[in-house]
């Protein structure tokens, strides 16, 4: 008896060690993370978006504050070519505004304090108030989208406050945010839409409200000009038709899948049905399923289309980063070889070190920018609708797609999730992301 | 394939009538056994349909993607069955799972050498947030379902800050992690194996040591353990904490099978685990529950989920024809097929004829 009680006492006390041994080791990790900490300290200013070379300058001529030149530097980097600009006078020159505002001088360190914050007084004085107010901001595109509007506030003297809010995915949170910024009498809105119309009153009072709300990415929400101030992107449409125009051009006959975001978002849906109609009838779209912008769910989706369909000759889809992290790993345990024609709207330079390390010539991947700086464009309109400008309903940027074989997404020193068209200066992007 | 199920705690009231002066029938016996026989069913009838339907489901392609994913959900699953035993609810699942994982690469930093480190630390991690919840829920009396999703918000907040701070950058996991998940001994994925280890360990432990035997003695019946003399309150810590080291384990495995951790890690582990366990014939009031029939029906949801996509359904089909099945499975699981047997097999007792009888006619 007093055996089997020792025995017990042993038990319990070898179970309390095991937990003490993993409290501790989650605590030296906790540790570990804290250690990693960002600082802000000698970071100093800059410009406040990539100029290279500099270069000579795009456009001319100037009104409501703003200049109409960029440096060609800048706009090769974020739309590849300097002459993939809007082509309409009045975009035209918002969009060189809002890339030319690179070269003005901001402080990195109060950025990389605003970003980590989410929201800061810039310290300048200024008696306006911007915000950004998103429906979900808890991926790494939004969160250089966060850090791209921060960098173009700070180019203005008259901004003395900067505002951010995420409503985590949730629509209710995000109508509370949308109208705590009216009752804050913000000077002005630059969103991403993540609910689409069901936006649209709110977006109504704000307007009424005499603050101007500009969406990017092409956020679309009905009535761009009327509902709100307007929306700036690439024509998502025209995006499916050239995707469908390279799939022509490579693709002899087959079969090739698209990959969607959010069931029925209009985003995919857009390019989907443009594409469809566009390809030649000897391509056949033989899977379309939504992956909800979800890695984990990228790489069920890819195995799933791949089982049925091994000999698959393309694919088209919107993030190329997740195609390196869900859709390699798919590839990978199927055993088949990660080759074909893929499209995709974004530039992360995961996918393009991938494919440099697999030296494959049979995989051609092809891709548009991820739009990053679009934001800053947002918010030079806002700016400009401040100021009394009459601000286009929509902003529209053309495309062209890249070769990553002559264009290479992987640029030396990006973190792997960052779009290799960001204007994110480099030295401050180690520090986002060390 | 050896079949363990958790074992049966003393038998529930409705089977006391087929139970003879010293225990259970052989019937009665049955009737609990048929408590998880319909997952089982269930998953065969999917396999039968899948065979006609899309029968590239069960190429090689396909299980290369089934199997390590039903593992990952299997382990979850069991964590959150252990929590389900003791009427419990744990809905922070995803949290500890995205904790983990940001954890094993943040730590590791890409080097195999301190892989073992960081995965100590993701198991730690496990264990201090399902300790956490079992010392709210065990010792202060406070609602699991508001508890667990409390704690679980906070370990992904967490994550979120530690994953934008250390991870972001290089989101890969150390290669040695990654090339164990996607070896196949044997043919057949390792992260399968493990699971398949894991769960024997967990059916075993629960039929045969004397702690799984305490422990279902307190799921079945708290106060009923109370005066047996078993501490129920550390019981139910315990449920939490190894549930907690589960999901930490599944973590370390999804971390392997994706080879990259990105921020929205663990998020599709919330409800599915609930569903599993569900599905298999626990009740969410507690008791009864079966490691290998949890497991089956982890299988049944990954292939379910596989066999959609192959099959070419449009993404709302998709979702009608998935959660159909869930309300399917959930209408069949747990006693309600146990309880139909048990009325058309209980055998007619005189004494109750006689006393119909003499009152009718």
């Amino acid at each position: 008896m007093q055996g089997r009680k020792k025995s017990h006492t042993t038990r319990r006390r070898r179970g309390l060690v095991a937990l003490g041994v993993l409290t501790a080791a989650a605590l030296a990790a906790v540790a570990v993370a804290q250690g990693g900490g960002l600082g802000i300290a000698g970071l100093g200013s800059g410009p406040s978006g990539y100029v290279g070379k500099g270069g000579k300058k795009v456009g001319s001529g100037h009104g409501f504050g703003e200049v109409y030149k960029a440096p060609s530097a800048t706009l090769s980097h974020a739309l590849f070519s300097a002459k993939l600009i809007p082509g309409a006078k009045k975009p035209r020159n918002i969009a060189l505004a809002a890339l030319g505002r690179s070269t003005k001088k901001v402080n990195y360190g109060l950025a990389l304090k605003c970003w980590q914050n989410n929201g800061c007084k810039t310290g300048s004085g200024g008696k306006l108030t911007v915000a950004y107010v998103e429906g979900f901001g808890e991926n790494v595109f939004r969160q250089m989208s966060r850090m791209e509007f921060i960098l173009q506030a700070l180019t203005y003297p008259q901004i003395g406050k900067i505002i951010y809010r995420s409503a985590h995915s949730d629509l209710n949170q995000a109508i509370a945010d949308f109208k705590s910024m009216i009752a804050q009498k913000v000077s002005a809105i630059v969103t991403y839409p993540d609910f689409g119309d069901a936006m649209i009153p709110v977006f109504q009072q704000a307007t009424k409200a005499g603050i101007p709300v500009s969406t990017y990415a092409w956020g679309y929400v009905t009535g761009p000009g009327k509902n709100y101030t307007t929306v700036v992107g690439e024509d998502t449409c025209k995006l499916g038709k050239v995707f469908a125009r390279v799939m022509n051009k490579q693709i002899s006959a087959g079969d090739i899948a698209f990959m969607g975001g959010f069931p029925g978002n209009p985003l995919s849906s857009s390019w989907q049905e443009c594409e469809q109609h566009a390809l030649k009838p000897s391509i056949h779209v033989v899977a379309n399923d939504p992956t909800n912008w979800d890695p984990s769910k990228v790489q069920g989706i890819v195995a799933g289309i791949l089982a049925k369909y091994p000999h698959l000759k393309g694919l088209s889809y919107e993030d190329s980063a997740f195609m390196a992290q869900g859709g390699y790993a798919a590839y990978k345990a199927a055993g088949i070889k990660y080759q074909g024609v893929f499209t995709y709207r974004t530039d992360e330079a995961a996918l393009g070190c991938l494919a440099k390390k697999l030296k494959n010539p049979k995989l051609k991947i092809y891709y548009y920018t991820s739009g990053n700086p679009q934001i800053r464009v947002a918010l030079t309109a806002d700016m400009m609708k401040l100021k009394h400008a009459k601000i286009s309903p929509t902003i529209v940027f053309p495309i062209k797609l890249q070769q990553q074989s002559k264009r290479s997404m992987c640029i030396k020193g990006y973190p792997e999730q960052a779009s290799a068209s960001s204007l994110i200066p480099l030295k401050l992007l180690h520090r986002m992301y060390p | 394939m050896v079949v363990v199920d958790a074992g049966s705690p003393p038998s529930p009231a409705r089977f006391r009538g087929l139970a003879g002066a010293s225990g259970r029938t052989l019937t009665a016996n049955a009737l609990l056994g048929a408590r998880f026989l319909p997952v089982w069913l269930a998953t065969a009838a999917l396999a039968i349909v899948a065979s006609f339907e899309a029968p590239s489901a069960f190429g090689n392609t396909s299980w290369s993607y089934v199997l390590p994913y039903t593992t990952v959900l299997a382990v979850a699953a069991l964590g959150q069955m252990l929590v389900v035993m003791h009427a419990g609810i744990d809905l922070s699942t995803p949290g500890v799972i995205a904790v983990g994982g940001n954890l094993i690469v943040g730590i590791s930093a890409g080097s195999d050498h301190r892989l073992w480190l960081a995965i100590l630390a993701c198991l730690g991690a496990g264990a201090l947030i399902g300790f956490t919840n079992g010392v709210f829920v065990g010792v202060l009396r406070l609602n699991p379902l508001i508890v667990t999703l409390a704690t679980g918000q906070i370990a992904l907040a967490w994550s979120s800050k530690y994953s934008r701070d250390n991870v972001t950058a290089n989101p890969y996991v150390p290669k040695a992690l990654s090339s164990w998940a996607t070896s196949k001994p044997l043919g057949v994925s390792a992260v399968f194996w493990t699971g398949i280890g894991i769960t024997i360990m967990v059916a075993l432990l629960l039929r045969y040591s004397t702690v799984g035997r305490h422990f279902q003695a307190v799921g079945a019946n708290p106060r009923a353990a109370w005066v047996a003399g078993l501490r129920v309150r550390t019981h139910v810590v315990l449920a939490y904490t190894t549930a907690g080291t589960l999901y930490a384990i599944a973590a370390v495995l999804l971390a392997g099978v994706s080879s990259s951790i990105d921020p929205t890690f663990g998020s599709a582990y919330l409800l599915a685990p609930i569903a599993a366990v569900v599905i298999a014939g626990a009740a969410l009031s507690g008791g009864l529950a079966s490691a290998t029939s949890t497991w089956v029906a982890a299988l049944a949801l990954t292939f379910l989920t596989q066999m959609l996509v192959i099959v070419g359904l449009s993404a709302a089909m998709q979702y009608i024809v998935f959660g159909g099945a869930i309300l399917a499975g959930m209408v069949v699981s747990g006693d309600r097929v146990a309880s139909l047997l048990g009325r058309w097999m209980r055998p007619t007792r005189p004494v109750a004829r006689a006393a119909t009888g003499g009152q009718g006619n």
